[in-house]
């Protein structure tokens, strides 16, 4: 059994081909995909940033056939202008342990445009669950996905990786929380408009503020954000009175001169009777003097000064990542040991079938001639089922192991031919050349 | 046994002194959540501990720096754990953990073998004066402390300082701590202070003999009054608050520990 991964993401395609591949409901297409004798389990995962399968398979090479056609035919709906040359430039493709490595990095967000988003995770999630659901996902991919939802885990509790915000509106919400004990009840100020400036207020918005204010110099543009944003909507004029009431304000509003000075904030601090203001000033050129820095009571952050904290945390991130990679390492290497141990399970259960075939004939054959109350004959098959388990305790567990190295498929074809597990005319009787069976009863030494 | 649970003590408000500092450094909630459950059971075997104290046969005298260190301790560290009831404050536990583990180890190295009380420090004043002042400097400390971290974060944030998303309490948790632990010590402090006049006009028949250790106590009480009053009347400024919090603590430790009065 082989592992194939195909896939596509944000570095390998651009966006345009990215959606034209996404699928909204993974079910219907995978279920076409394990119909396929290629193909014995898949999953499906596809977000904004990826789209990728990943297939378990006895036929590698007629798989990936299979894949590439499934991703033209089935997912790009066989569209004139993709050409296969350029799916290929945009497909990737991972065999065995490196497919194991990826499924693992992309749940713990090491493969993600934003290293530690967690997202990605809840998304994998989905991507199994819905295999699961429809039948295209088996034991080995089970085992697989549950192994990357327990890396990903691992990743997150021991290393910083998805610590420190890195866009610009999560870090104005993380530093309001370092201001603020808790974001409901807090009233929030946006003086102007912008994209950025609108984007923090979204975020600070879902934190749980309790009400919105929007202070413009044009009352249409104000009042079209406040219906946005379900705020009320303020002219400039009401600045000195909004100021007082407000305990985060956003800036971002043209002029040459800054909006927000000392003689304007002092007035609002008193009504404060000392409650801060956190000031996020996103403006160019800026809205908030940076002499307001003096004043005890303001937290002023600039956009510069946001960027800095999110280039901070980015770099925190990098240097996280390498502790994270090694964790994914590590549990590919568990997991490749468990995925190259089941080559031993062919082996284990003919071996075990034989033996057990042996053992139950024989038992019973000695049981016919002895004349023993139901009692002592559990006890007696409870014995030889005893003796054949301890026997072949030790070999098997040898073999399991050795199966996990490469190497170790010699002790495989050992164990078969010693055993003669391949052998097609196996005697069924058990008893081998050197005692011919008797069809006509006991043997010679036998009562 | 009293030592030895002291001593068993110390040891556990340690791991809560390690743990917090291992949350703080990498971030992690678990050691941060470890050090608040190493120091409830800290508190539970201290509350053995002085119990044990309390009811010894004879008695002995709570009016020895020892005895009080370890009782400050206990009734800091209970009112931290009550504290984060009302307010996110569990990254305080950085700074708490290791003044409860100084002040329960110092006990332990110093506790005295059971005697009896001296005649003067015998009685239910003193007793009463010893812990109502011990229980005022400990929330005091407390604010103190509170301060100390309110001032390191407010700091940082000034400087445009990355985040650390190591769980430290915001400014606005810190200072409520703050005004918390000073709104409950100070009241515990003057009846500290009213009880120790009755204990000195007993033995001299004069509530105020000029004592280095009445005058410390009286300029003590007199600049926490002003804080309360700057804090509460005045609504001084949260970082104004902490600094003073933070002064008022080195005074009144100063006053306390420096001139030897308990």
């Amino acid at each position: 059994m082989k592992l194939l991964l195909l896939g596509m993401n944000h570095r390998t395609a651009p966006l345009e081909l990215r959606e034209r591949l996404a699928v909204a409901d993974p079910a219907p297409p995978l279920q076409k995909l394990v119909a396929c004798d290629e193909i014995d389990e898949a999953v499906l995962l596809s977000t904004c940033n990826r789209v990728e399968v990943i297939a378990l398979t006895r036929r590698p090479d007629a798989a990936k056939l299979r894949l590439r056609s499934f991703f033209r035919r089935e997912l790009a709906g066989d569209a004139a202008d993709l050409t296969p040359r350029a799916l290929d430039e945009a497909l990737y493709e991972y065999r065995d342990g490196e497919a194991m490595r990826h499924v693992m990095r992309v749940a713990a967000a090491l493969d993600s445009m934003v290293v530690g988003e967690p997202q990605i995770l809840g998304q994998t999630k989905d991507a199994y669950r819905a295999a699961v659901e429809c039948g295209a996902s088996g034991p080995i991919l089970d085992r697989l996905y549950q192994r990357a939802f327990a890396t990903a885990k691992r990743v997150r509790t021991d290393t910083r990786i998805a610590e420190g915000p890195l866009s610009v509106a999560r870090v104005a919400v993380a530093l309001a929380r370092q201001i603020f004990e808790d974001m409901t009840g807090k009233h929030a100020l946006l003086i102007g408009a912008g994209e950025m400036a609108e984007l923090a207020l979204g975020a600070l918005r879902d934190a749980g503020l309790a009400s919105l204010a929007v202070a413009n110099r044009s009352a249409e543009r104000a009042a079209q954000l406040a219906v946005a944003y379900g705020a009320t909507a303020h002219g400039l004029d009401e600045l000195p009175r909004l100021l007082a009431e407000s305990d985060v304000v956003l800036t971002s509003i043209g002029g040459d001169r800054p909006i927000l000075r000392v003689d304007t904030l002092e007035p609002a601090l008193r009504a404060r009777r000392g409650r801060p203001i956190f000031v996020i000033d996103i403006g160019v050129p800026r809205n908030a003097d940076p002499a307001i820095d003096r004043l005890d009571d303001v937290y002023r952050y600039d956009i510069d000064a946001l960027g800095a904290v999110a280039s901070e945390n980015a770099e925190e991130r990098r240097r996280e990542q390498a502790r994270a990679e090694a964790i994914v390492a590590e549990e590919q290497q568990r997991f490749e040991g468990w995925f190259a141990a089941l080559r031993a399970v062919p082996t284990i259960r003919d071996l075990r079938g034989r033996v057990e075939a042996i053992r139950a004939r024989e038992t019973s054959r000695a049981l016919s001639r002895l004349a023993l109350d139901p009692e002592r004959r559990e006890a007696i098959e409870l014995l030889t089922r005893s003796l054949v388990n301890k026997i072949l305790h030790a070999p098997l567990a040898r073999l399991r192991r050795e199966a996990e190295r490469e190497e170790g498929m010699a002790y495989l074809e050992v164990a078969r031919l010693l055993f003669g597990l391949d052998d097609a005319d196996w005697d069924t009787t058990g008893e081998g050349a050197e005692a011919p069976p008797d069809p006509q009863g006991p043997g010679p030494d036998e009562p | 046994m009293v030592v030895a649970i002291h001593q068993l003590t110390a040891a556990i408000y340690l791991v809560a002194c390690l743990a917090s500092g291992v949350g703080l450094a990498l971030g992690s909630a678990r050691a941060a959540r470890l050090a608040i459950g190493a120091l409830a059971a800290g508190v539970l075997l201290h509350t053995l501990a002085l119990s044990l104290l309390h009811t010894a046969k004879p008695t002995p005298p709570l009016t020895d720096l020892a005895s009080a260190a370890s009782f400050m301790s206990w009734a800091g560290t209970i009112a931290y754990l009550a504290m984060l009831r009302r307010a996110k404050v569990s990254g305080l536990a950085v700074l708490v953990a290791p003044m409860a583990f100084l002040g329960v180890f110092l006990a332990a190295l110093h506790l005295p073998e059971a005697v009896p009380a001296t005649a003067p420090a015998s009685g239910s004043v003193p007793h009463a004066h010893v812990l109502l002042a011990s229980a005022g400097f400990a929330l005091l400390g407390l604010a103190g402390l509170s301060g100390a971290l309110f001032l390191a974060e407010h700091r940082r944030l000034k400087r445009h300082r990355a985040l650390p998303g190591s769980g430290l309490p915001s400014l606005e948790s810190l200072d409520r701590a703050g005004a918390v632990a000073l709104a409950t010590g100070f009241p515990l402090l003057t009846l500290g202070v009213i009880t120790g006049a009755m204990w000195v006009h007993t033995l001299h028949g004069n509530a105020l003999t000029g004592s280095p250790h009445e005058v410390g106590a009286l300029v003590a009480w007199a600049v926490y009054g002003l804080l309360v009053l700057q804090r509460f009347a005045a609504h001084q400024g949260a970082r104004r608050c902490a600094a003073s919090a933070l002064a008022g603590f080195a005074l009144l430790s100063a006053v306390v520990v420096g001139m030897g009065v308990l």
